[in-house]
């Protein structure tokens, strides 16, 4: 296999769109290709990644619409549709292409424009994700999944809200400092938790979570362009190498698996990652995780092997995972604060990372960073995209 | 319109899938028989979710996963005041979601 080098990331800041579908993505498309800057190299592939495209704004075949708009012609284009993991799927899928000797440079696009509908529609076409017969006939929402997922983790672990609330200002506190991220709102454990106001300011979403344990619904788009060795050094790219992808899946039903607070897919996917990166949990510097819900910040954290079991929450308490601390964990404002449009998730992570490990990350750059870890969750933890990226010292 | 669920018992090895699967997750058998899901167990976890689906028209649901006797778990919708993980509930079958043509029955959970 061919290494695999990020040499371009860029994306729309997220929140609501005031463009239409394939504009969002071709404006965080441009910007990835002009932080690319290939001069006359063609881009051989596009892929894209989103999830409802088809029911929420009524157009299919994105990939090839993306393609027209940006006049990549005659581009090979795809689109990836794995739920709330498309976006990091869509960057395997890259990878494999370059990889495999298929494709030279790849452009790979995620986009969401979820609140083109209403909220209650919004939550349906997540839901639309759980199993059909055995969950979504109850009613089941991603918020009541996690919700069912928390009481249970934090009973077993000895989590309590305000570790919950921990992980929310944290990840605010830092979106403060992205310009890209959906909001700008310092919150506080008196405002979320404490004060007799926090009742009204953060009320119940599915129990124990309550609405600052939630990422918003957002609009946004974001791309990475990634290329071959020749191609990096050639246009004189900061070496960021996709260091190692592992994907895995488990149970559609959650009831189904042995124990439900065991995240087995986010387990499996980041050692298989980690693996073929070469590298251990201990050798990251700066990680984003799939913080849809506060609990699963902390819940995949323990997975992925920063952290032991029921260990997690505790290192929060310490601030080791803030900004300046031993891992920083989304330093981005996370999907909580950053905001989650579903199918550009998973590459809005890889655009962080990838800055981060530039050393472009403005305000909320961690110090030294040389390898990082993303962690892309989907459906309710049932198929998880991990990636690992390394800067390569030139 | 079925006002039963079934859970699917694997002919060859005798395990209990619920859902359906069209391979055995234990012995990779291949036959199933379907088998009805009723009886009693222990709350595992449970929610209050104010985040509903469409087709509500309530403000919140309670949903709860329950461990039956046997060790099979099934989601449902919890039908009690006082919920509490580890209380135990018998299963029932009602109403769980009224799209607008026709009704959806599935598993509701009330205090043994």
């Amino acid at each position: 296999m061919r290494p695999v080098y990020i040499v371009g990331a860029g994306m729309t800041r997220f929140g609501r769109s005031e463009w239409p579908l394939v504009d969002l993505a071709a404006t965080a498309s441009l910007a990835a290709l002009h932080h690319a800057n290939l001069g006359k190299i063609p881009v051989d592939a596009v892929v894209v990644a989103n999830m409802g495209a088809g029911r929420v704004n009524r157009q299919t075949a994105i990939a090839s619409a993306l393609v027209d708009r940006l006049s990549l012609w005659p581009a090979a284009a795809e689109s990836v549709e794995n739920g709330p993991a498309s976006g990091a799927s869509a960057v395997k899928v890259g990878y494999q292409a370059i990889a495999s000797g298929m494709a030279d440079v790849v452009l790979v696009t995620g986009v969401e424009m979820m609140r083109a509908v209403d909220g209650l529609e919004a939550t349906d076409f997540v839901a639309s994700l759980s199993h059909p017969e055995v969950e979504y006939i109850y009613g089941v929402t991603l918020p009541s999944l996690a919700g069912l997922f928390a009481r249970l983790f934090m009973e077993r672990h000895g989590v309590e809200r305000r570790h919950l609330a921990l992980v929310a200002i944290k990840n605010h506190d830092n979106a403060m400092k992205n310009p890209y991220a959906h909001i700008h709102q310092p919150v506080t454990m008196e405002g979320i938790l404490t004060s007799p106001e926090a009742v009204v300011n953060n009320p119940p979403i599915a129990e124990p979570l309550h609405m600052f344990d939630c990422c918003p619904v957002s609009d946004g788009a974001a791309a990475v362009v990634l290329a071959t060795q020749e191609v990096a050094a050639k246009i004189g790219a900061p070496r960021v190498l996709v260091a190692g992808i592992g994907q895995a899946t488990d149970t559609h039903a959650v009831h189904e698996r042995q124990d439900p607070t065991d995240l087995k897919a986010v387990r499996l996917a980041s050692a298989a990652a980690f693996e073929r990166a070469g590298l251990k949990p201990s050798d990251i510097d700066v990680a984003e995780l799939h913080d849809a819900f506060t609990i699963l910040e902390i819940a995949e954290s323990e997975a992925a092997g920063f952290f032991k079991p029921g260990q997690a929450h505790k290192a929060i308490e310490r601030g080791e995972t803030q900004l300046t601390g031993k891992l920083p964990i989304n330093p981005s404002g996370g999907l909580k604060a950053k905001g989650h449009p579903v199918g550009a998730t998973g590459v809005a992570q890889i655009v962080e990372l990838a800055w981060q490990l530039r050393g472009e990350a403005g305000g909320r750059q961690v110090a030294k960073a040389k390898a990082a870890y993303a962690c892309n969750f989907g459906g309710f933890g049932n198929n998880v995209v991990a990636t690992v990226l390394r800067k390569e010292e030139r | 319109m079925s006002e039963k669920v079934y859970a699917f018992r694997c002919t060859t090895c005798g395990a209990v899938s619920y859902p359906k699967h069209m391979i055995c997750p234990k012995c990779r058998g291949e036959a199933f028989e379907p088998v009805e899901v009723a009886g009693e167990g222990a709350v595992l976890t449970y929610t209050d979710v104010y985040a509903l689906a469409v087709d509500y028209e309530t403000r919140y649901l309670r949903l709860a996963i329950v461990e039956l006797d046997g060790g099979m778990r099934v989601t449902g919708q919890l039908l009690d005041e006082h919920p509490r993980v580890g209380k135990r509930v018998r299963t029932t079958v009602g109403v769980v979601r009224e799209p607008a043509d026709k009704p959806i029955y599935g598993l509701q959970f009330v205090p043994a």
